[in-house]
């Protein structure tokens, strides 16, 4: 049986196929599958020859085997310093494999790639930072995920997660009709207390578009109201679309590249039907990775650019306590050891360090703010990224990879951590539940509700 | 009076009580039940992996576990269910207040009834990461009247003879007020409305001088009798009272004094522009405290 | 045989070394794609250039980036071995006399004695290269006979230099072995992993524009390396 009925080289796209991908109770039939399932050496072969050009060639090529980048990477350093976790080891031994046998590798060889490139790679780019060469092994993980999506050996998970994208546009089974309802449930359920809030849907020429992460949707809608809080008190002309509000891509993470294309293309569609003077996502890091930083060019935008201009969250913000639309009542900031998580998808990835320190220094009283180390650039992951959280197959592996933000969060003392990103924030919740460190953890919109001082005209009658 | 009820309930012990009085009062009024379990929330971020909050294991949630968590909840509701009672049993993933609150929205129930334990207390999947406690965050948005059992109730409903309604003359009390008047009209009780004078935060920094709060103690009552009285000699009978101290202990006092069976007052917690819950902390603090089941009214 | 070293076989050497680095220079940046690499090049150059640059000479100097400055021992090894490996063969004065005769051109010249130390310093580097491979877990993982023919064929030239050099037997033999080593050297630069010798600046500036146009250059941030 070379190609299973769940573990096979199509990508799912009906919502029949993913309700039995997920009855199989822990992808148990669809690993078993897995198993049998055939590798396509030929297509393997031409999709590598037709998409590895001169910058990963040259990488392959060029890469000294110095080890300078072992250290860089954090699942080298807490698995006890395993040699087989060296980047460039990972990726040598895996995709340098697959391209000196030109594509003839069999099935097993193909499990256990999969398991480096889920588990041993959370595609952090860090280890780019430190290889001499300019070897971004992160890049090549994830482009080595794309070969493997295409030949079907890819984690249960991120088959589903992908599938959804490609059925709902949404990271989970959220329907437009579920966004839009759920957007102005919670509203109505905060309008006592911000008269006039609301929730524009499909404004025409707003300011700023929101878009979401489809888990607010799904199991934290009070996200949706803060969001809608903040911008009323900041006076904000924003909007959300009716379609195209997700902006999240697990498609990314399964390396499903067509899946991609799919989802920033709605988000993009609403630009232009919408045409807002900017897009915001919500904070999650790989989220704006996957629509602001990567999706343009899936979608064929030459400049790399989306349709309109689009920040994150964090700068947003930033911008917002910079320039006086929301007032924090300095009586009210964070007066306790309080420190932040890097998102390496924005932080890493695009640069927007300034715009979260801004942040800590309006909402943390001075001396409170205590800075990971290493931070910024050189952040660690948080254990969970790349879809490593959502992989039960492995759970185990993760686990271990939290140890690195453990011990990075034990050192800063700080019983308070701020993760302006949904992974993040998972994985360190995780993490207090796997090491029991007695740590709290937040995203910043509710911190930053907490401490407004809210103009008069804003306030609720009493 | 109540067509349809919303229990949430942890089907542990934790709930027994609350579950006493849920299957009690459907009965008396034939109400449709809905036996409402949030298994948890997914811990795996879009994975399928849940920490049940019964269990405490991490289990894949699909169809077969839904499945076998109702049935579950049907052996451990069985002395209930044996007799006809119009009932169904869902069973949802999610963190316990919002999706009690979504349930709330889909079913419209007449009444929601809760445990004062649904399980969140020490999981550390709830409760560090949310302000609040599932209760709290029902209490303060649900749309219809929420009945919180926390401890043991003394009667059964049907059999009250007693019920406090506690006043603080918002609009949202005395929207609450004509909840009590209905109820009490229907149980053919007793109501004695109640007033507690704040003399902790209302004039902070400036002593009051026992003639000032008798002063106001007066005020308050005339308030009362201009308000409901009128109303309230539909009832078999009735009584007006204004007690000064910390508002929450003053009303758990008086409801012990009067032995009610059933304590109604207003959840208008308006998330005060400071934005910590303060207003609405009364009526948590006396659902902690109070002897009898409490019912919350907010809008 | 000495003169067809110098001869014929400089010439070649020489002209395939050069030909072969202009070539893969240009391959390599007619192979970049937009679309595949998701940078897009030739949007922003002015981005781009910036990056690269800064990319690039970061990197060269020792102890200039987070990753030199947290491996110390392999950096003071790297530059050890690379400043020698670049400076002797353009600027020693026997090469330069060389070239002069060869070529008509010369460069300025390395104090004899300074180019000694240095010559020492790149085979002691080497020595602590091939230590670092056979000791290191982290390294001796992925290192394969490749890594160490790499090493051979650049080191050969500096080792039979010193033999020249000090006269340590037949004269003329380790020279006629040095100019050897030296053009096998040439050759294999455009078809080994010595390539790096120049795509390292192309790998550079790749990443560099990478981070100079999309990930962070232009929201104004720029790259910690
Ligand atoms: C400007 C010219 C050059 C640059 C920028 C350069 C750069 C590099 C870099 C970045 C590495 C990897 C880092 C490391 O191993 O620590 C490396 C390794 C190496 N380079 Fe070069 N290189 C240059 C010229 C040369 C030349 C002329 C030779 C030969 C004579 C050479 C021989 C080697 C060897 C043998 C290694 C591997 C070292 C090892 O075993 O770890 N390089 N070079
Ligand atoms: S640091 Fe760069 S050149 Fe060295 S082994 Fe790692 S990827 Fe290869
Ligand atoms: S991208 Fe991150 S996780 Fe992956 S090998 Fe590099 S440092 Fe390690
Ligand atoms: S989850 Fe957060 S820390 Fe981890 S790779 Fe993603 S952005 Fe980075």
């Amino acid at each position: 049986m070379p190609e299973g009925t769940l573990c096979n080289k199509m990508p799912v796209d009906t919502a029949e196929g993913i309700t039995t991908l997920l009855s199989d109770t822990s992808g148990d039939t669809y690993y078993q599958e897995m198993k049998e399932l055939e590798v396509d050496s030929d297509l393997l072969w031409k999709t590598i020859q037709n998409t590895c050009k001169s910058r990963m060639k040259t990488w392959l090529e060029i890469c000294a085997h110095c080890g300078m980048c072992a250290e860089s990477c954090f699942l080298y350093l807490v698995n006890g310093r395993d040699p087989k976790q060296v980047p460039a080891y990972k990726i040598q031994s895996t995709l340098g494999e697959i391209i000196k046998r030109k594509g003839k590798v069999d099935n097993q060889f193909m499990r256990d790639t999969m398991e480096v490139a889920w588990a041993k790679c959370t595609c952090c780019n860090r280890c780019g930072m430190y290889c001499p060469h300019g070897i971004d092994t992160g890049i090549m993980f994830g482009y080595l995920r794309g070969l493997l999506y295409q030949q079907g050996f890819v984690p249960w998970e991120l088959k589903i997660g992908a599938g959804m994208h490609r059925v709902y546009r949404a990271q989970m089974d959220v329907t437009d009709a579920d966004f839009v309802d759920t957007f102005e449930w919670m509203v109505e359920e905060y309008e006592d207390d911000y008269p006039g809030l609301t929730v524009p849907v499909d404004k025409e020429g707003a300011g700023i578009m929101y878009t979401v992460n489809a888990r607010e949707v799904k199991h934290y809608p009070e996200d949706l109201a803060e969001a809608a809080i903040l911008f009323h008190i900041a006076g904000e002309n924003w909007t959300v679309p009716s379609k195209g509000w997700e902006e999240t891509s697990l498609a990314m993470f399964a390396g499903d590249w067509a899946a991609c294309k799919m989802q920033v293309e709605s988000v993009y569609d609403a630009m232009e039907r919408l045409k807002p003077k900017r897009m915001i996502g919500t904070e999650c890091g790989h989220a704006h990775r996957a629509t602001v930083i990567e999706g343009p060019y899936w979608a064929g935008r030459k400049n790399g650019q989306p349709p309109v201009e689009s920040i994150h969250y964090v700068e947003w913000l930033a911008e917002a306590l910079n320039t006086g639309k929301l007032k924090i009542d300095p009586s009210k900031r964070i007066k306790e050891p309080v420190t932040l998580q890097d998102s390496c998808n924005y932080i890493r990835n695009q640069g927007l360090k300034q715009a979260t320190r801004d942040i800590m220094k309006h909402i943390v009283a001075p001396g409170y703010f205590i800075e990971m180390s290493p931070n910024k650039e050189h952040n660690y992951c948080c254990g969970g990224g790349g879809g490593f959280n959502g992989i039960g197959k492995f759970r185990k592996q993760r686990n271990i990879a939290l140890i690195a933000k453990r011990d990075q969060i034990l050192a800063t003392g700080a019983k308070l951590v701020l993760a302006p990103c949904h992974n993040c924030w998972d994985a360190i919740r995780d993490l207090e539940e796997e090491y029991e460190i007695g740590i709290r953890w937040s995203f910043l919109k509710p911190i930053v509700i907490k401490m407004l001082d809210i103009p008069d005209h804003l306030r609720p009658e009493e | 009076m109540f067509k349809k009820i919303l229990f949430a309930t942890s089907a542990t012990e934790a709930s027994d009580h609350a579950a006493r009085v849920a299957f009690n009062i459907a009965k008396t009024y034939q109400s449709n039940l809905n036996i409402f379990h949030v298994l948890g929330v997914p811990t795996r971020g879009y994975s399928q992996v849940v920490v049940d909050v019964k269990t405490k294991e991490r289990v894949d949630v699909d169809e077969d576990y839904t499945a076998w968590v109702t049935e579950e909840i049907k052996i451990y509701y069985e002395k209930y269910l044996d007799e006809p009672l119009d009932y169904t049993i869902d069973v949802a993933i999610g963190l316990p207040a919002r999706e009690i609150l979504r349930q709330a929205k889909t079913l419209q129930p007449d009444l929601i009834l809760i445990g004062g334990s649904t399980g969140d207390e020490d999981d550390i999947v709830y409760k560090k990461s949310s302000v609040g406690s599932t209760l709290q965050k029902v209490a303060k948005a649900a749309k219809c009247p929420v009945l919180i059992v926390n401890r043991p109730a003394a009667s059964f409903w049907g059999g009250l003879s007693n019920i406090v309604f506690g006043t603080d003359f918002s609009k949202t009390s005395d929207k609450a007020f004509d909840f009590a008047i209905k109820v009490a009209k229907a149980l053919d009780c007793e109501l004695s409305v109640f007033h507690a004078l704040d003399i902790t935060s209302l004039h902070t920094g400036k002593m009051l001088s026992q003639d000032e709060i008798e002063q106001q103690i007066r005020e308050c009552l005339r308030k009362i009798r201009s308000r409901y009285e009128s109303r309230l000699k539909e009832l078999k009978g009735y009584s007006m009272d204004v007690w000064e101290g910390i508002p929450f202990i003053e009303i758990v006092k008086y409801a012990r004094d009067k032995q009610a069976d059933l304590l109604i007052m207003a959840h208008h917690s308006r998330r005060a522009p400071s934005g910590d819950i303060k207003l609405g902390g009364n009526v948590e603090q006396v659902i902690v405290r109070a002897g009898c089941p409490v019912i919350s009214i907010n809008k | 045989m000495h003169d067809l070293l110098t001869g014929i076989f400089f010439w070649s050497a020489l002209g395939i070394c050069l030909m072969g680095m202009l070539v893969r220079f240009i391959m390599y940046f007619k192979g970049l794609s937009w679309r595949l690499d998701r940078v897009a090049y030739t949007s922003y150059p002015g981005a781009g250039f910036k990056g690269a640059v800064r990319s690039i000479y970061k990197w060269l100097i020792p102890f200039g980036t987070y990753g030199w400055r947290t491996q110390p021992f392999i950096a003071v090894v790297f530059f050890g071995f690379h400043i020698g490996a670049v400076l002797i063969p353009l600027f020693l004065l026997g090469h330069n006399l060389f070239l002069k005769e060869k070529l008509g051109i010369s460069f300025f010249t390395l104090n004899a004695a300074f180019a000694d130390i240095l010559t020492w310093t790149v085979v002691a580097s080497a020595f602590f290269l091939v230590l670092r491979r056979l000791v290191l877990p982290e390294v001796r993982i992925m290192t394969t006979l490749y890594d160490y023919f790499i090493l051979a064929i650049s080191i050969a030239p500096f080792v039979t230099g010193l033999f020249a050099r000090y006269q340590v037997g037949e004269y003329s033999f380790w020279l006629n072995m040095h100019i050897f080593c030296g053009e096998l050297l040439l050759i294999a630069i455009p078809f080994t992993k010595l390539s790096h010798v120049f795509l390292f600046f192309a790998s550079r500036a790749q990443l560099g524009m990478d981070f100079g146009i999309k990930r962070g250059g232009m929201k104004g941030t720029k790259m910690a390396w």
